[in-house]
């Protein structure tokens, strides 16, 4: 998702994902510290629809990225119609939503791995809801 | 009701457990919000048109597991999901 706002929307045409190899302005690369396999607190962002979908603040979350936003490049994420709706305990982008859409989210982190028959995870409540409302 | 289309681009084995995840997630979403929902898994290298999975009342989840096999389609989807309005979350 950031790679394509990056590409068409803030001006990186040749943003790339350094996981595919070298070339192009690397906007996703390694974490430094990896998070694969480990769970991560984040902050929601006062306001966004992450923080409504929660109902709370700060939520716990399964994940296994390796790979994150390039610290070179952050401000993308809340530029361009894009807003930071996640940030962790170093203040790095985890989650981000578009400001003028129904619903567009992106998570460093993986929501259905804590989804549950008895406890729907919330966000996927609001995709469909998202998706019901716009038939 | 109408079923809600969703389309989860995934690349991973069906039997890998962030696949039987994201589909269970969709399904206890489905149930809880009482929403019938059609599920079809796309790997990335499968898909054709993007205007044909981010259409207009339907859903696209895009599953963890990069390198994806064909990011420049998955990007594609992403790119109408957003002009289109159509509701995305990528994990």
């Amino acid at each position: 998702m950031l790679v394509e706002h990056a590409r068409n929307l803030a001006g990186i045409a040749d943003a790339a994902h350094a996981e595919y190899g070298p070339g192009g302005t690397p906007v996703i690369t390694l974490l430094e510290c990896s998070l694969q396999d480990q769970t991560i607190t984040v902050d929601l962002a006062p306001g966004s629809l992450l923080a409504r979908l929660y109902g709370t603040d700060r939520v716990t979350e399964a994940t296994t990225c390796s790979y994150g936003l390039s610290p070179e490049v952050q401000h993308i994420a809340g530029e361009h119609g894009m807003r930071i709706a996640a940030t962790d305990a170093t203040g790095e982008v985890r989650a981000i939503e578009r400001v003028a859409h129904p619903f567009f989210i992106g998570t460093l982190y993986q929501p259905q791995l804590r989804s549950t028959r008895g406890s729907p995870h919330p966000v996927f409540l609001g995709l469909l809801d998202a998706a019901r409302a716009a038939m | 009701m109408r079923a809600v289309g969703v389309t989860v681009l995934i690349d991973l084995p069906a039997d890998h457990r962030y696949n039987r995840a994201t589909l269970a997630a969709l399904q206890h979403a489905s149930e809880d919000r009482r929403i019938p929902i059609d599920v079809r898994v796309v790997p990335t290298d499968a898909i054709r048109d993007a205007s044909r999975i981010a259409t207009p009342g339907s859903a696209v989840v895009i599953g963890p597991g990069s390198p994806y096999r064909d990011p420049d389609a998955a990007h594609e989807v992403v790119r109408k999901a957003r002009e289109w309005n159509v509701p995305l979350v990528g994990t």
